[in-house]
């Protein structure tokens, strides 16, 4: 089946969902992760980086 | 032959050129220098975005050459000439939409730079918090350090504050 366009979804204060055909990869260019959802850190605190660790909800982020 | 898709932008010091067609998307320009390359923007290269220096700096980091610079005062007439005709326009091409010819098929890359952003490249749609979509790029970068001030999307202040990969 193929799969549906990516999506990026901003969560509001919190994570980007991401769905649908894509490849995340590090900084090397080596692959992390193709299958979703998946959700990756937009606060800059999670301890799982760059995946969320609900760190969003103690702190302060907002955006 | 010289391309009608090429670009000159100077800021009365420097004059940088923009060859799309020796582009091939390494997006070291906007992922160094946000303020000054952003495909997102028309025009899409602002040089009042940094110092001369700076904006040196990051085009002399463009592995094929499609970004190159002179200082104004090193220019032929020619280019002298064509700098008031070839500067920035609405419908110029830029990193972003040079892409646009690729496979639908083909799985969007997601890249987590280290201590810095999310690039993403290829077909895709972003959703906003009040689920209305955001403009549909070929290319953007997301902020992962929680304080750019144009969020959801990088604007360099990693930089600014040391964001790191570290955990913790």
């Amino acid at each position: 089946m193929r799969l549906q366009q990516a999506q990026f979804r901003i969560l509001k204060d919190g994570p980007l969902e991401v769905t649908g055909n894509f490849v995340i990869l590090d900084a090397r260019g080596e692959e992390i992760e193709k299958e979703g959802p998946v959700y990756l850190c937009r606060c800059g605190g999670s301890r799982n980086k760059p995946f969320c660790d609900d760190t969003h909800k103690t702190g302060n982020f907002s955006g | 032959m010289d391309d009608p898709r090429n670009r000159q932008y100077t800021n009365g010091e420097i004059t940088v050129f923009w060859e799309p067609s020796k582009c091939i998307h390494a997006t070291t320009c906007f992922r160094e220098l946000l303020e000054v390359f952003n495909p997102g923007r028309r025009p899409w290269v602002n040089m009042e975005g940094a110092s001369s220096r700076k904006i040196i700096e990051v085009v002399n980091k463009c592995p094929t050459q499609a970004l190159t610079w002179k200082y104004n005062s090193d220019l032929s007439r020619e280019e002298q000439e064509s700098v008031s005709q070839k500067n920035g326009t609405k419908d110029e091409v830029t990193p972003e939409t040079l892409t646009e010819t690729e496979e639908q098929s083909r799985p969007v890359s997601i890249k987590i730079m280290r201590n810095g952003p999310i690039i993403v490249e290829g077909e895709f749609r972003i959703i906003g918090p009040e689920g209305n979509e955001l403009k549909t790029l070929r290319m953007t970068s997301f902020c992962r350090c929680g304080n750019s001030g144009r969020m959801p999307f990088c604007d360099g202040t990693h930089r600014k504050i040391g964001f790191t990969d570290h955990n913790g």
